[in-house]
């Protein structure tokens, strides 16, 4: 304790004022390795109280310090007490007063003092980075992976409708009429697969893509997709209503996918009825700016199973009623979820669904 | 119709044997050389390696190039080739599986001619390569010979 009391006279007022204000934790450490001021960020980061630690060896906050914080040890130094950086980003372990350790990054910088060299070492706890790149390191794999099963999976499944083809058409007669039925279901379920494959490749590249958000009217967007709708079948009568402007920020390309699955389910579970209609709008919604919805009168859902429709590969209506692959809800939420916004349906069976969704989430801009 | 032959740098024996059979299938008569690996590409397409010797084999007519190649991959056959005055000009379709962005730019970045991604379905794909080789073979009007070594 000797030692605090000799050295801190060196240090004026306005510097220990600096070292509180600085937004991160800071500790100064004399030459020969003890703590001699320490500011409130540091006491909170390590768990202890300034009186505990000034004059103690620095090793009581870093245990590895040793060579690394100490001035005495680094030659160079002593022979250039000057004020200047020292080093940044040095990877060390902190140690808490529970004896818990976390990861650190300490940058150090040497401050001249009348009676020596002082080293003023700035300490960030980097656990969170640190989980952010075992994240980005985890996405990247995923990516690869993905990749790779896009691949791989994709030329075996070609061999098998190939050669299941070659089957049919060179002893198809051998086949009979049963085996050539099977073959044909070989066919088409690897097709099938396929489609599958190239699904998850499409949800992996949404999650991705980088957004371009932009002001856009929805309602135009809805309207343009009506008519294209409409030019596909221009037998059936559909009535339209569509709410105009509804101006939102969103990715156009991507806010355009999920009106046109939504319109699409819309037209294609109200093929059975005369007076089909389907309507774009919005209402009030207390967490967004804006909350969209698309009603129809067709098939419905039954309510109880309303958490499953945005699942990928999810179907509630038999394939041959209503063909699908049961993957357009599911990117409609991936969608809008990378907006910030939420997804849900309401509906009855045989009277119709609404699907909302809601962009713009209020507070966050 | 032309007598050179079609080089298909395909490694998986099963897209080899279905792409053959497609080709059989059309009126596409050229002789198919198959390589199965990139390496095995350039040791075909550029004998002594830069030495300034033609072709032992016949020049191909086309190339038709897969990307994820053993040893050598594909955009780095399109990459050798493409610096090499003997093989600049020969068309070269990248037929695979892949539909990465990445994977199409690289391609067309090194020099591909076309980028066609093979479809699941057999039917598809032996009508993919057929219109490959209908238009490559018989629409096209490839470099003239002379420009190849002159180049």
């Amino acid at each position: 304790m000797q030692i605090v009391t000799k050295m801190i006279p060196l240090v004026d007022d306005a510097f220990v004022a600096l070292l509180e204000a600085v937004p991160g934790a800071m500790v100064c450490i004399a030459a020969n390795g003890r703590l001699v001021l320490v500011n409130a960020q540091a006491e909170r980061l390590f768990g202890y109280e300034r009186a505990e630690l000034i004059g103690q060896p620095v090793e009581i906050l870093i245990p590895d310090a040793v060579g690394g914080l100490h001035l005495e040890h680094q030659a160079d130094f002593a022979a250039d007490p000057r004020h200047g950086p020292m080093g940044s980003g040095l990877s060390f372990d902190g140690r808490r007063r529970d004896a818990s350790t976390f990861p650190a990054e300490i940058s150090l910088s040497a401050i001249g003092t009348d009676e020596g060299t002082l080293v003023a070492a700035a300490i960030r706890d980097v656990t969170a980075q640190l989980r952010v790149k075992d994240l980005e390191r985890c996405n990247h794999d995923l990516e690869s992976f993905i990749y790779s099963v896009s691949h791989d999976v994709r030329s075996p499944l070609r061999a098998l409708s190939g050669y299941s083809e070659l089957l049919l058409e060179e002893y198809g007669g051998v086949l009979g009429e049963e085996g050539r039925g099977y073959a044909e279901r070989i066919v088409a379920v690897s097709e099938q697969m396929g489609q599958l494959i190239d699904y998850l490749l499409y949800l992996s590249r949404i999650s991705r893509a980088e957004l371009h958000l932009q002001s856009i009217d929805l309602g135009a967007e809805a309207g343009r997709i009506a008519e294209e709708i409409q030019r596909r079948e221009p037998l059936r009568r559909i009535g339209f209503t569509i709410q105009k402007p509804v101006q939102a920020l969103a990715d156009r390309q991507l806010i355009r996918t999920v009106l046109e699955n939504l319109l699409d389910n819309a037209w294609k579970f109200t093929s059975g009825r005369d007076d089909a209609s389907i309507e774009f709008g919005t209402v009030p919604n207390s967490d967004a700016v804006v909350c969209c919805y698309v009603r129809d009168n067709g098939a419905g859902f039954d309510p109880a199973y309303a958490g499953q429709l945005f699942q990928p590969f999810q179907r509630l209506h038999a394939a041959r009623d209503f063909p699908g692959t049961g993957t357009g809800l599911a990117s409609v939420r991936l969608i809008v979820e990378r907006h910030g916004g939420h997804v849900w349906a309401e509906g009855t069976v045989g009277a119709g669904a609404t699907f909302y969704f809601t962009l713009d989430r209020k507070g966050s801009a | 119709m032309t007598s050179q032959p079609i080089l298909l740098v395909e490694d998986s024996p099963d897209d080899e044997a279905l792409t053959l059979r497609a080709f059989k299938k059309s009126n596409i008569s050229n002789e198919v050389v198959v390589v199965r690996d990139g390496a095995e590409a350039l040791a075909y397409l550029l004998p002594g390696d830069g030495d300034g010797d033609g072709l032992d084999a016949p020049c191909p007519a086309l190339i038709l190039l897969d990307l994820n190649l053993p040893k050598v991959g594909g955009v780095e056959v399109l990459r050798r080739m493409r610096a090499d005055a003997r093989t600049r000009l020969i068309p070269v379709v990248v037929l695979t599986s892949s539909k990465l962005e990445e994977d199409i730019l690289d391609s067309y970045r090194s020099g591909a001619n076309a980028y066609v991604r093979k479809p699941v379905k057999f039917a598809d794909f032996a009508a993919a390569v057929q219109s490959v080789g209908v238009f490559w073979l018989l629409l096209n009007e490839t470099a003239p010979g002379r420009a190849l070594e002159s180049n």
